[in-house]
């Protein structure tokens, strides 16, 4: 890569090109290591302490699954870094894409390995985030800036979901480590929460493997550049759900709701998806539907559960991953020496491009399921397990036959259609191109042909262990063959083959069909999720109109109305009105001067609120704070009512000097709200005498009072109790008032200073923003 | 009063001195235009409280008779207090310059608030927390109505200031109503009386009010209404400083009460601060999804973090004191990087607020719109950020109390709340405006924005050791 | 006694609320005025009241002879009146500012946070 690099630098992005596939290589030749291990059956378990404290550990957990994880992302990996050096190498930000390719490798090499549920998950988002980051990379168009929003929210939320689901199950489990939850399967399945726990696993997974009814986003996320549709979109990311789900197999599988959830779901989501295959022009679009057909398909079997249906995942898995990758890799070839997709244009371009047919043919030929490709492996284990089944055979067999007819007609669509027959004219004249883009399929495709060739191979370094680790038991016999009978599953792969081609025959006008029917269908999940999108920010605008209204009259209503409504349904709830009163000695012990005083009180508070003038309303103040004085020097607090009478005094003659320079209190424009305001004022005023009455039932704690009274002389030498206390006792009180007035002093200060400036700058700009 | 009382009280003794030394600097000498000189001075002075309260502070010690605690959990609050103030100090004066709003009083209240901060975290009696509360609150409403020649500053300032003074009164009802039940204000007398079992009635009552009045002070829901107003009124560098400092200081005194005095009675108050936490959350995330003023967007933001934060409250229990503890650090560290950033928005010379102008911004300037990237992405709670493990930190603590619906809760509201800050990225990165910021930035500003950023990504690794002094303080309060 | 004392702070306060809720601010510091006195006196009334009986020690006595007067709720209503006139002092110079800023005292139409004709 190097010495090409020198010869035309900025073809192949300088340094991050070749640094970008040697990384990938590198794990790849690292993780192939592990493979004798972990076929010998001993998962390998490492870890250290991340955050102690949150129980968040970064541990490593290679066993079957997470080894064949971890070799097609690092092995895939390295085909699309080294493909992207020519399809990208001349985008002037190459180096940033390969940054956040990067990124995503290691975010999903740390989610497939991770013991640790939470460095999972921390490891789950960071894929979204380059996915994000990936989807949008050609962001010059709109469609692609929206399909990377609408997979990074789709997605995201389906996280959120899991990680909520991942604390459950770390609750329920007792610790977070992945050993050893999966070694307390029954525990779980049988706890109370195990169906929370579930759903929100479920969420999550269903979200990033696109399954029905969250399906929509991975079509439109295919708007990314070519090679990151390859990586992402069918080899990896959307694999991530896949392998949570197998993942926590041994933990909460094998249920009925798991059983039914999933294979509800998957296998609609492989019909519905078949189908819509057909429907499209786009190659690139049938492969992406195609993919999503792959993943409910896997999600079908792992909700199956039983051995051999696992074994078959494993097996698809990695037979999807290397055919389907290769395919996008080969229509992105032809994307870029020929200018479009379309398979309506293209025709024959195999002579022109011969070793991107030939890369793409084996990949197809995979697809379609015919021998001696791992792809028809792949499927002879579908059906066999599908037959095997007990509960719902048909609706196994018949999701995985439909799939397999529409699979075979797409892999003809995709490859045998543009590449033979007459050459027909495209954009961009035809011809091959580089080496280092054609070489990708074909050594994809060396891997569909050599584990077809020698099945005990895959078997051996693949399939078992990744059995034995999803389903739990490592004492299960794995065996893999290309072909040793005449069975039900082999009879049913020729009748596939007859009905794929038939399909395939009729696939032009079976499109037309399937599109005026779509075109009547009312029920259209990507305007839905725009509807999503603006309910939510109808939701938003209508809140902040209700409560922020910018009105401060409403917000102190709002305050007060939660102060009536929180004290009134305490007091119902508590019961709290068994008050006794004894009206009786009340009333005796009132004599003539505190009638007059209470009464005195009353009728200025309520003059107050009730006057329009303003300067009654100062009196009537005024009148209040002397009577609350008059409270004071009655019920022996000489000192305080010497005070009050000085504040109050203060505050009558500031309030009467501002007045000279503020406005009338005019009239009330809302009279028609005053009435309730009215009411809301009654309300709390009764709510706050009950509350009073409720704290008065009960005998007052005097002790604190007692100590002082008895300490003021012996320890601070003052016969004032009162005096003692705030200068002694509590002497911080003091310091703080004193404070609180210097601060008031100065805010005054500041407010006042510069008001002679005249008017305020930005009134005119206030203006313009009305 | 002894000499020991004193002792305990000597970083707000200094800090106290100090501002009235300014003042009389100030107003002996040339005024406003030493006003840069004593912010950074400040600025210092806060740095040096924080580490000698960080180094020297050991035990618990309880002066003025119980009213003032000075423990591991005040100590605590108080250096993120001082180091937040100080940052925003910092950032802000070139912001403040441009505006010209550096007069000398701005460093001296702002000096003023943290005082009474510092009491706040550090009362131990109802009516010293009153008084820090207003202390602080007093100077808060002054700087958020700073810019005298601007309308909307004006009326922030009223409005900050009604409505805060409606829970203040609310507060100190709940404080005579408790005084009127246990014959104390004192909280280590409170505990005792509440202690025993079923709390009684008008004990009950009188914590409602008291929380009401917090819950206004940390802008929870439904006390949250003046956060956007204000926020958006009061000049930005002072925005930025409402976003912080106080909120760490609220948070820690709402802490400090309902462990403190009245935490024999976890199961009252525990489905109050429960409610409170999923109505800040909601209604933060969802109000914030329809804002086109980035600082109205933070004002949501913060409701909804605050929300986030009581939810380690709620759960009741040691590990969610310091669940909160390490959130309220995370949220201020992102806040001040995001808030550097907004001071210096600034298109055709005018300082903007509108998020639009954002449009597109990755391209003119990547590396800045890289910093917003991470510092959006840890605010949404996005892992590996750090903001990620403040968020599963509160989570944690909240379903191993047993309240598996609050996490689920919390959860939910992050996924709504995730979106807006994404909006942002996606506008700066994705943005179809090719006219949009022009204005140069600050090297404080810029070293504030950045290096908040690094402290997302390199927060990582383990926090930076923000768990052990943050259990030890929840330890103590807990004891 | 109390239980009377209490209704008529609950009156206060009744009236203190429907001052608040009005548009005009100075009416909001009125109510201010009256909830704040309120508060004062529920402190009082919470220390339970003992008529003609101060807290005072006599001379040549170490402690108070007979049954006195509560001195802690006094001692916090002292701390709260001078709070609350610094409080309300500072109110009334913000006022005084918004009027001088805004030309209004009606709090309706102090509303540029949120326009009514919102044009988003």
């Amino acid at each position: 890569m190097a010495s090409s690099g020198e010869a035309v630098p900025r073809t192949y992005g300088g340094p991050a090109g070749w640094i970008s596939v040697a990384i990938p290589a590198a794990l790849f030749a690292y993780f192939l290591q592990f493979v004798p291990v972990i076929a010998a059956g001993t998962p390998v378990v490492v870890g250290f302490d991340w955050v102690a404290s949150l129980d968040i550990r970064l541990s490593v957990l290679i066993d079957g699954l997470s080894l064949t994880f971890a070799l097609l992302i690092s092995g895939i990996g390295t085909l699309v870094t080294l493909y992207s050096t020519k399809y990208l190498g001349e985008h002037p930000e190459y180096p940033r894409f390969v940054l956040y390719l990067m990124m995503f490798m290691i975010g999903m090499l740390g989610l497939v390995l991770a013991d640790n549920l939470i460095a999972l998950f921390v490891f789950w988002e960071i894929t979204t985030i380059s996915s994000y980051l990936l989807i949008g990379f050609t962001s010059d168009e709109a469609k692609s800036r929206r399909s990377a929003l609408q997979a990074l929210l789709v997605t995201g939320t389906g996280g959120l979901a899991l990680l909520a689901g991942m604390i459950l199950l770390g609750n329920v489990a007792g610790s977070f480590e992945l050993s050893v939850i999966l070694a307390q399967g029954d525990m779980i399945r049988e706890h109370p929460l195990y169906l929370p726990i579930l759903i929100l696993f479920l969420a999550g997974a269903f979200t990033k493997s696109a399954q029905f009814p969250f399906h929509f986003w991975l079509p439109n996320a295919m708007a990314a550049p070519t090679p990151v549709s390859a990586y992402l979109h069918s080899a990896t990311m959307v694999k991530a759900g896949v392998y949570l789900m197998a993942r926590v197999n041994p933990a909460l599988g094998e249920t009925d709701v798991w059983f039914w959830t999933l294979i509800i779901a998957g296998g609609f989501t492989t019909v519905f998806a078949s189908i819509l295959a057909i429907r499209q022009t786009d190659i690139k679009q049938v492969l992406a539907y195609t993919t999503l057909m792959a993943l409910g398909a896997l999600t079908l079997f792992i909700g199956v559960g039983t051995a051999d249906a696992i074994k078959a995942m494993m097996i698809f898995l990695v037979v999807h991953s290397l055919y389907k990758a290769a395919l996008f890799l080969m229509i992105g070839i032809v994307d870029h020496e020929t200018g479009t997709r379309e398979a309506e244009v293209l025709r024959g371009l195999g002579r022109k491009m011969p070793l991107t047919f030939l890369g793409g043919a084996i990949a197809a030929i995979s697809m379609a399921g015919i021998p001696p490709l791992f792809g028809f492996i792949g499927k002879e284990f579908l059906y066999k397990a599908g037959l095997e089944l007990d509960t719902a055979m048909i609706w196994v067999t018949g999701t995985i036959f439909a799939a397999s007819v529409l699979m075979f007609a797409a892999a003809g669509i995709s490859v045998l259609r543009p590449f033979t027959g007459p050459l027909a004219d495209t954009p961009r004249p035809a011809h091959e191109g580089p080496w280092a883009m054609w070489i990708c399929p074909l050594i994809l495709g060396v891997f569909s042909l050599g584990f077809g060739l020698f099945p005990d191979t895959a078997e051996a370094w693949l399939i078992a262990p990744g059995t034995w680790a999803v389903y739990g038991d490592y004492g299960y016999e794995v065996d893999i063959y290309l072909f040793r009978e005449v069975n039900a599953a082999f009879v049913l792969s020729l009748v596939t083959f007859a009905a794929g081609a038939v399909v395939y025959a009729f696939h032009r006008p079976l499109r037309d069909w399937l599109g005026r029917v779509f075109e009547a269908n009312p029920i259209k999940f990507d305007p839905g999720w725009d509807r999503v999108l603006d309910g939510l920010k109808a939701l938003a605008g209508w809140q902040t109109r209700l409560l922020q209204s910018g009105v401060l009259q409403k917000y102190i209503f709002v305050i007060f109305l939660t102060f009536a409504v929180g004290v009134g349904a305490t007091i119902y709830l508590k019961d709290a009105l068994q008050i006794s009163v004894d009206l009786r000695a009340e009333y005796d012990a009132l004599s003539f001067k505190v009638w007059a005083v209470l009464i005195f009180i009353t009728a200025g508070a309520l003059l107050t609120a009730y006057t329009q003038s303003r300067m009654a309303a100062v009196a009537a103040l005024g009148v209040v704070g002397i009577g609350v004085a008059l409270i004071f020097i009655m019920f022996s607090a000489p000192d305080v009512a010497i005070t009050q009478l000085l504040v109050e005094t203060l505050v009558v003659v500031l309030v009467a000097v501002a007045m000279l320079k503020l406005p009338h209190l005019g009239l009330t424009k809302d009279r028609g709200r005053r009435p309730l305001h009215a009411a809301l004022a009654l309300t709390v005023g009764t709510l706050t005498t009950l509350v009073l009455f409720a704290v008065l039932q009960s005998d007052l704690d005097r002790r604190l009072t007692d100590y002082f009274e008895i300490a003021s002389w012996p320890e601070a030498f003052g016969r004032n109790i009162v005096n003692v206390i705030l200068v002694d006792f509590r002497a911080l009180d003091t310091f703080g008032e004193i404070a609180v007035v210097v601060i008031a002093a100065l805010a005054a200060y500041a407010l006042l200073r510069g008001t002679q400036y005249g008017p305020p700058r930005d009134e005119i700009e206030g203006e313009e923003r009305r | 009063m002894t000499a020991a009382d004193l002792a305990i009280i000597l970083p707000e003794i200094v800090l106290a001195l100090f501002a009235m030394g300014a003042m009389l600097a100030a107003v002996y000498t040339s005024k406003d235009a030493m006003a840069a000189a004593l912010t950074y001075g400040t600025a210092t002075v806060f740095l040096i409280m924080a580490f000698y309260i960080a180094v020297t502070g050991d035990g618990t010690r309880v002066g003025f008779g119980g009213m003032f605690i000075d423990d591991a959990f005040a100590r605590f609050a108080k250096v993120a207090i001082l180091l937040s103030a100080a940052a925003v100090l910092v950032i802000g004066v070139e912001a403040m310059e441009k505006s010209d709003l550096l007069r000398f009083e701005y460093p001296v209240l702002i000096t003023l608030s943290v005082i009474g901060m510092m009491m706040m975290v550090s009362a131990g009696d109802l009516i010293a927390l009153y008084m820090g509360l207003e202390l602080q609150s007093l100077a808060l409403y002054v700087i958020a109505s700073l810019r005298r020649d601007s309308v909307r500053s004006t009326e922030a300032g009223l409005k900050y200031f009604i409505l805060g003074a409606l829970s203040s009164g609310l507060l100190l009802y709940g404080a005579s109503l408790v005084y009127g039940y246990t014959g104390t204000t004192l909280f280590s007398g409170i505990i005792e009386t509440a202690a025993g079992g079923e709390m009684a009635l008008g004990l009950l009552f009188g914590l409602v009010f008291v929380m009401a009045g917090l819950a206004f002070k940390v802008s929870a829901a439904p006390f949250h209404m003046w956060t956007p107003d204000v926020y958006e009124g009061a000049p930005t560098p002072i925005t930025a400083l409402l976003a912080t400092a106080p909120k760490v200081a609220a948070m820690a005194l709402f802490a400090r009460v309902v462990h403190d005095a009245f935490g024999g009675a976890v199961g009252d108050w525990q489905q109050i601060v429960a409610v409170l936490a999923v109505a800040s959350m909601f209604l933060g995330a969802i109000a914030a999804i329809g804002q086109t003023d980035i600082k109205r967007l933070m004002a949501y933001s913060s409701i909804s973090h605050m929300g986030f934060a009581l939810i380690g409250l709620a759960a009741g229990t040691a590990q969610g004191v310091e669940a909160m503890l390490i959130y309220m650090a995370i949220y201020v560290t992102m806040n001040i990087g995001t808030f550097a950033f907004i001071m210096t928005m600034e298109k055709d010379r005018r300082h903007v607020t509108e998020i639009s102008a954002l449009s597109s911004f990755a391209s003119r300037e990547p590396a800045k719109a890289l910093a917003i990237l991470v510092l959006m992405f840890s605010l949404a709670g996005v892992p590996p950020l750090v903001g990620f493990f403040g968020k599963y930190a509160v989570l944690l603590a909240a379903v191993d109390a047993g309240m598996v619906w609050l996490a689920i809760a919390g959860v939910i509201a992050s996924v709504i709340g995730a979106y807006y800050y994404l909006r942002i990225v996606y506008l700066m990165y994705f943005g179809d405006d090719r006219e949009g910021l022009d204005g140069q930035m600050g090297t404080a500003a810029y070293i504030g924005l950045v290096g908040c950023a690094a402290l997302m990504l390199l927060g990582v690794i383990n926090l930076f050791g923000l768990e052990a002094p943050a259990a030890a303080a929840a330890e103590v309060l807990l004891r | 006694m109390e239980l009377l004392l209490s209704i008529m702070v609950g009156a206060l306060v009744a009236a203190s609320v429907y001052l608040m809720l009005a548009r005009n601010v100075l009416r909001f510091l009125f109510g201010l005025i009256l909830i704040s006195n309120a508060a004062n006196l529920t402190i009082f009334v919470a220390g339970r009241l003992t008529p003609e009986a101060p807290p005072l020690i006599p001379y040549g006595q170490d402690a108070p002879v007979g049954v006195v007067a509560n001195a802690l709720p006094q001692a916090l209503v002292l701390t709260a009146i001078v709070i609350g006139f610094g409080l309300f002092a500072f109110a009334l110079t913000l006022v005084y500012r918004t009027y001088q800023n805004l030309g209004t005292l009606n709090s309706d139409e102090m509303r540029l946070a949120e326009p009514e004709e919102s044009k988003k």
